[in-house]
């Protein structure tokens, strides 16, 4: 079936290649986008929002599963249902 | 009763989901399945040819009742729920159960109702039926589970409601007027009877649209209802209340707050969860918390975002639900843990599912791009950047489970061999329309801006929009790969706030069960049986001995009649408490019909 063979190549190494790349290449344009309305600092670094997504991304998962460690994950059980 | 005013183009869309499902359990096969399309499709029709303006007006004891009020608001939301109608019912044209199509039908009814209400009345009663008929997705489910899951879905409701009523007795005893009206709550808390009601009304409102602290129930329900079920549910009931919200509580200050509040709850939650349906439930939540601070907001800007938002949500959260509802409904199982591999046996689903999820994270060409950034900037024009920045801080979230886990983990992931299989037609024709609907908002985005409450020159496609949004998703997707690790899910559940009233009810019953109940037998009992039993029983014998010689021939006949008529009723009481809701629910439709038809 060729979806199936057009999802296996988006599972290669070259793929994995080209998203990196894809990454810094959209890193690099964003220094040359112009910005008409500012609204924060933020506005005006360019790349703020690659290391907002990161670092959003990071901490989301960290604290979030910190919290569930504090007592909020339980067995599936835990209701006795 | 009399007629004031009905317009001849004026058609009440719900009377096609309300009257027309009667006819459901009448119709079989391909009869009924065209049936159920055709009713949604001339719901729509119905929508469409309605003009701006007040109709079905009735009055009711001292009170007037509006059924269809229309301006670009309901008329918009209107749209959306017909639309959903379709895409829902399609999907669900399989089901060979009637009980859950007519619940599905009057749900859908109902949530019509609701946006053309005109007075607080009709909005309650529509309310409730919502309620009523919703709870039976999750009944219809069959497990054992599922029953007590729908009474605590029903509990939650059923409170907000009467909050909500409290709210509407006070504010008519203050004003004398029913009508719908912006009514919002300013502070935090109500300093006078004025705002009193208006905290009642949002209150009630707020519970619906799952509103942290009183959110609890979305999470426990959702997953829980059945494959089609949980479809429907992901549209009506939250967006019905982010549509009052909007028509009565714009501009409610505290709604910023418990909005950005809810967008991040929804992300933190949707880490630690196991199953897909759970997780998707969640981001309803963090989704609705972006309208819900939207309302709060109060501006023009953020209102249009708020609808558009509405809008393309219930389109491409249906579409997660329809995709994970297939895998549910071919595999068996929704849960993370036991799911993975499948791209090879059902890549279409999963492609459905991704558009779905790209859609829900904004990404530039899919629906959420268009809408989920007028509400976010919105916030930037205000300058609230607090708010603005946990949005955005929500929105890496939202793609980091939806865009991300989701579809890695039970598509890719691990593989454990399991044999999947694309659903039937029918589910995936739905699937179709709803990525369509996707791709298309996302790029012919000036229709849905037309339908929007207030002129908008919003453009969302600048450069930089453009350039922000994918940085910020796609260094989200670096940070998913980087520590996927941590993101291998368990098998567990996570407590919410609804821990507070399950545990208190356990130790509710408790009390009634022991304490009480002894109290009750062995002292109270004892007690009334001397003081009052007794003497009564002795004063009773001689009006027997009176009541056998003189009445009682008069009584036989009457007796017998009675006799005859208890034993028809005693049919009717099954001690089942889904039996009396639906009891009551016919009732309510009945009256209904008697106020709308017959005059």
């Amino acid at each position: 079936m060729s979806l199936l063979k057009i999802i296996e190549v988006f599972r290669t190494k070259t793929m994995k290649r080209i998203a990196y790349a894809a990454l810094i290449l959209i890193f690099v344009i964003d220094f040359f986008i112009p910005r008409y309305e500012i609204h924060f600092f933020g506005d005006v670094i360019p790349g703020f929002w690659s290391l907002f997504g990161f670092v959003a991304c990071i901490l989301i998962i960290l604290i979030s599963k910190w919290i569930g460690r504090l007592g909020i994950m339980q067995d599936e059980n835990y209701y006795n249902e | 009763m009399k007629i004031i005013t009905m317009s001849e183009m004026f058609i009440h869309p719900s009377l096609f989901f309300i009257l027309g499902g009667l006819l459901i359990p009448f119709l079989r096969g391909r009869t009924k399945q065209s049936y159920m399309v055709a009713m949604a499709l001339l719901a729509f029709l119905a929508v469409v040819i309605m003009p701006h303006g007040t109709y079905g007006i009735y009055e009711f004891l001292e009170w007037q009742l509006t059924f269809g009020n229309v301006d670009k608001l309901s008329k918009v939301f209107a749209y959306i729920f017909c639309i959903m109608g379709i895409i829902g019912i399609i999907y669900s044209i399989h089901v060979k159960n009637d009980g859950e199509l007519l619940a599905a039908f009057y749900y859908v009814g109902g949530a019509l109702g609701v946006t053309l209400a005109g007075d607080f009345l009709t909005l309650f009663l529509f309310w409730e039926i919502m309620a009523f008929s919703s709870v039976f997705l999750i009944w219809y489910r069959k497990s054992e589970f599922s029953v007590k899951v729908g009474f605590r879905y029903l509990l939650w409701h059923v409170t907000g409601g009467l909050i909500l009523l409290a709210g509407i007795i006070i504010k008519y005893n203050l004003s004398g007027d029913l009508t719908i009206n912006h009514f919002p709550f300013h502070g935090w808390w109500p300093t006078d009877l004025q705002s009193l009601a208006s905290f009642l009304i949002i209150l009630g409102f707020i519970i619906n649209a799952a509103v942290p602290p009183f959110g609890a129930w979305l999470p426990d329900a959702y997953p829980v209802a059945t494959v089609t079920g949980a479809v429907f549910m992901s549209a009506f009931t939250t967006k019905t209340a982010v549509y009052a919200l909007i028509r009565v509580c714009a501009g409610s200050e505290i709604l910023i707050i418990l909005g950005v509040v809810m967008a991040i709850y929804g992300v933190v939650y949707a880490v630690l969860e196991n199953d897909a349906r759970r997780l998707l439930a969640y981001h309803i939540i963090s989704q609705v918390g972006y309208m819900v601070a939207g309302v709060g907001l109060g501006t023009q800007m953020a209102i249009n975002g708020v609808v558009a938002h509405a809008f393309c949500h219930i389109l491409y959260k249906s579409l997660l639900f329809m995709g994970t509802g297939s895998v549910l409904y071919m595999v068996g199982t929704t849960k993370l843990t036991e799911l993975g591999g499948l791209y090879k046996t059902m890549p279409r689903t999963m492609i459905y599912t991704i558009i779905g999820g790209l859609s829900i994270s904004a990404f530039p060409l899919f629906s959420g791009f268009v809408s989920k950034s007028m509400t976010v900037a919105a916030f930037g024009e205000e300058h609230l950047m607090w708010a603005f920045l946990l949005l955005m801080l929500a929105s890496a979230g939202t793609f980091l489970h939806t865009g991300l886990k989701i579809p890695y983990f039970i598509w890719f992931g691990k593989d454990r061999g399991i044999k999947g299989k694309e659903p039937p037609w029918n589910m995936e024709l739905a699937m179709i329309i709803g990525s369509l609907f996707c791709i298309g908002l996302g790029v012919f985005y000036q229709p849905l801006y037309l339908l929007l409450p207030y002129p908008t020159n919003f453009k969302p496609y600048t450069l930089y929009h453009i350039s922000e949004t994918l940085q910020l998703l796609l260094f989200t997707q670096l940070g998913f790969f980087f520590l996927i690790k941590k993101l291998w899910c368990e098998n567990s559940i996570s407590l919410d706030t609804d821990w507070f009233p399950r545990k208190y009810a356990k130790v509710l019953m408790w009390f009634a069960n022991k304490p009480l109940s002894n109290l009750e037998y062995n002292y109270i009992g004892e007690v009334y049986e001397f003081i009052i039993q007794k003497p009564i029983m002795r004063v009773a014998y001689y009006f027997m001995k009176i009541d056998t010689v003189v009445v009682d021939g008069a009584i036989n006949g009457v007796g017998k009649l009675a006799m005859v008529c208890s034993q028809k009723m005693q049919k009717v009481q099954s001690g089942q408490i889904q039996h009396y809701a639906m009891i009551m629910l016919a009732g309510v439709i009945i009256l209904i019909i008697i106020g709308v038809v017959l005059p």
